[in-house]
């Protein structure tokens, strides 16, 4: 069957007065039905750009999506009318925000915030989405929701707005959910909570989850396939078992080896990755990775890499690991 | 045992909360901070754990008397910090210095990074002219960073170049004791790993002693000797790191261990998580007994009603819970 989203060679770079920020320089990646995948990458790689580009919600006039295919269902969702658009957000594909207090509108009740949707997309009454509204909060497990679903978002707490966002994201059964860091800003026990949430609510209802975030941790524990995003690009994809037990870009394998471990006897050092992630706006030619690589070979200078098949259903875009020489996973 | 630098005995920090705009009237108290006592001692690094609003960053401010106690002790070089003046402080607060959480927020826009590390030089009046530039450079060095960055102004700098200005301005007077305030937590995993480095590279070289505050559990037992679990302004357990990850006995230290995700799918897959129920209460209007009783899925019905004790369950690990009280004194 033919992965519900497919999204190759997107471009979306924003027009700033430094320059052209490539935040998103041709990256390509597709979501199977009732699957969980995992962007992932540290801030500024284009992980958030990328998902805000599939509901076209990239702010204009600065950022522009320069070119690229959204496969959503067949459908090209580049070719879209705004109107048509709209009838998608919330309706077919929906996203739940980092911030839930400045992603929720503070004048409007958690029940009308969602049943704007069920309204719209649904033609419900305002009783009818209320009533909805209330089914919704009781399931993503919010106390008296009768009671709650009249009161405004600074009411509710950290772990309860975004268990509210989650209600506003599903409350139409969405094909597919995008998650955009979803737990950063909540405690370790809340974010079990809502991640364990937002598990079972998609499993329950067959929906499809782009979960993004730049936690390690969560990708491991939640997430089937992984794409690692690096100054724009994808680096490194495949089965998460495979990538984090054999990571063939050398990114990847710092990432993992820059994270003290509860499981593992502890370290004397962390390895951490030497330098800073490269300005998006004067990109070097050859690899973008290069200047923070221990790996590199002059090739990398000179020719940028292109994502290739390392072992089967794992790519890479490093010339390193594309001539078989992976030193990073001896350690 | 090494002997201990600071001493805190019976700590408590209650904010008051008021009602009305002119007789304001006292309807209640935060306790941000409730009977804490422990000790850090030289050349160690103390990880302090719990989740947002337990009262950690409260309780090391109190310590450096940067927020004045409502009562307790804080003992230090034979002296109760709580005790003394404004003016008497100044000399000890070159000894007991702090890194920021916020590098974006902790550093003055308009100052210089020369400026901003050779601040604490200029107020305790230690050096001036060639030495002052001397020992600014030293300290930019120190972090791993250029002299001629010296010039420069925050906002040229990267958010972990901050951090280490952060860290070079805390250094600048040699204290013996950092508190360190969730100093990695706005930065990015791959430069995470490099302040750690250099806070570690720091404590062998000058054998400076870290409060080292975080809600990341990973990290703190990869920097701590000893850890300290908060939960609502009071100490759930005190032990040694590896005693306390190998055999946490606390049921809130043992959820919030189960709760960190380990970077590895297939240890993950195999992983029985506990979820814990329900989200921290208010501390204006804690729950009686035990304060982790509400959430607690070991609970049983003395909980509400006794406050457990810190008691030593063998080998100096401590433990607040009724679960390991067998009788009271």
């Amino acid at each position: 069957m033919a992965p519900l989203l497919e999204v190759r060679n997107l471009k979306t770079y924003f027009y700033t007065q430094d320059g052209v920020v490539k935040a998103v320089d041709g990256v390509s990646y597709d979501v199977n039905r009732g699957e969980t995948i995992a962007l992932v990458g540290e801030s500024g790689c284009g992980k958030t750009v990328s998902a805000l580009s599939i509901l076209r919600l990239v702010a204009e006039p600065a950022g522009k999506i320069i070119s690229g295919e959204m496969l959503f269902d067949g459908i090209d969702l580049l070719k879209l009318s705004k109107d048509d658009m709209r009838k998608m957000r919330g309706a077919k594909i929906s996203i739940i925000f980092q911030e839930p207090l400045t992603s929720l509108n503070p004048v409007l009740t958690i029940g009308r915030q969602i049943s704007e949707g069920l309204e719209f997309h649904k033609n419900m009454s305002i009783q009818e989405g209320m009533e909805e509204a209330t089914r919704l909060l009781k399931m993503v497990g919010i106390p008296h929701p009768e009671r709650r679903v009249y009161d405004f978002p600074h009411q509710f707490s950290g772990g309860m707005r975004q268990r509210a966002m989650i209600a506003i994201a599903i409350a139409c059964q969405p094909q597919l959910i995008i998650a955009d860091e979803p737990t950063t800003v909540v405690d370790v026990t809340i974010q079990v909570q809502l991640l364990e949430l937002i598990r079972n609510i998609t499993k329950e209802l067959n929906t499809s989850l782009i979960l993004i975030t730049h936690n390690l941790g969560i990708v491991a524990r939640y997430a089937l396939r992984v794409f690692v995003m690096y100054a724009g690009n994808i680096v490194e994809h495949g089965k998460a078992l495979d990538v984090y037990h054999s990571p063939c870009h050398p990114y990847t394998a710092g990432l993992l080896g820059s994270v003290p471990r509860l499981d593992e006897p502890r370290k004397a050092r962390l390895q951490p990755i030497e330098g800073q992630p490269p300005d998006l706006i004067s990109l070097p030619a050859g690899c973008s990775f290069q200047a923070r690589c221990a790996y590199s070979v002059p090739q990398c200078l000179r020719e940028k890499p292109v994502l290739t098949e390392i072992e089967p259903n794992h790519y890479a875009a490093c010339w390193v690991s594309q001539k078989g020489l992976r030193e990073w996973q001896k350690q | 045992m090494a002997e201990a630098i600071i001493e805190v005995n019976n700590l408590a920090k209650y904010f008051p909360v008021t009602r009305g705009l002119f007789h304001q009237k006292k309807i209640a108290d935060v306790k941000a901070v409730d009977g804490v006592s422990f000790a850090i001692h030289k050349g160690e690094t103390l990880g302090l754990v719990g989740e947002s609003g337990c009262g950690k960053t409260t309780l090391g401010k109190c310590i450096l008397q940067l927020i004045r106690p409502t009562s307790g002790e804080v003992i230090f070089e034979g002296r109760d910090l709580c005790e003394l003046s404004d003016k008497e402080l100044v000399p000890v607060r070159a000894k007991l210095q702090m890194i920021f959480q916020d590098p974006y927020d902790s550093l003055d826009p308009r100052f210089t990074a020369t400026d901003i590390i050779g601040e604490p030089l200029r107020i305790h009046k230690i050096s001036r002219g060639k030495e002052y530039n001397d020992r600014v450079a030293e300290l930019l060095e120190l972090v791993g960073l250029a002299p001629y960055m010296g010039e420069r102004y925050p906002h040229e700098f990267s958010g972990g170049q901050r951090q280490r200005l952060g860290i070079a301005r805390a250094l600048a007077l040699q204290p013996q004791f950092i508190m360190c305030d969730e100093p990695i937590s706005a930065l990015d995993v791959s430069i995470q790993a490099q302040i750690i480095n250099l806070l570690d590279d720091l404590q062998q070289k000058f054998g400076v002693s870290y409060l080292f505050i975080s809600h990341d559990l990973s990290v703190v037992r990869h920097l701590s000797d000893r850890v300290v679990v908060m939960y609502l302004g009071k100490v759930m357990e005190i032990s040694n790191r590896d005693e306390l990850y190998k055999n946490p006995l606390h049921p809130y230290t043992q959820a919030l261990l189960s709760a960190v995700p380990i970077p590895d799918p297939a240890v993950e897959m195999k992983r029985q998580v506990i979820v814990l129920q329900g989200e921290v209460p208010s501390p204006m209007n804690p729950p009686s007994g035990c304060v982790f009783h509400p959430r607690c899925y070991r609970a049983f019905a003395d909980c509400p009603k006794t406050i457990p004790i810190l008691a030593d369950a063998g080998g100096g690990h401590q433990v607040a819970c009724l679960l390991y009280e067998t009788s009271r004194p």
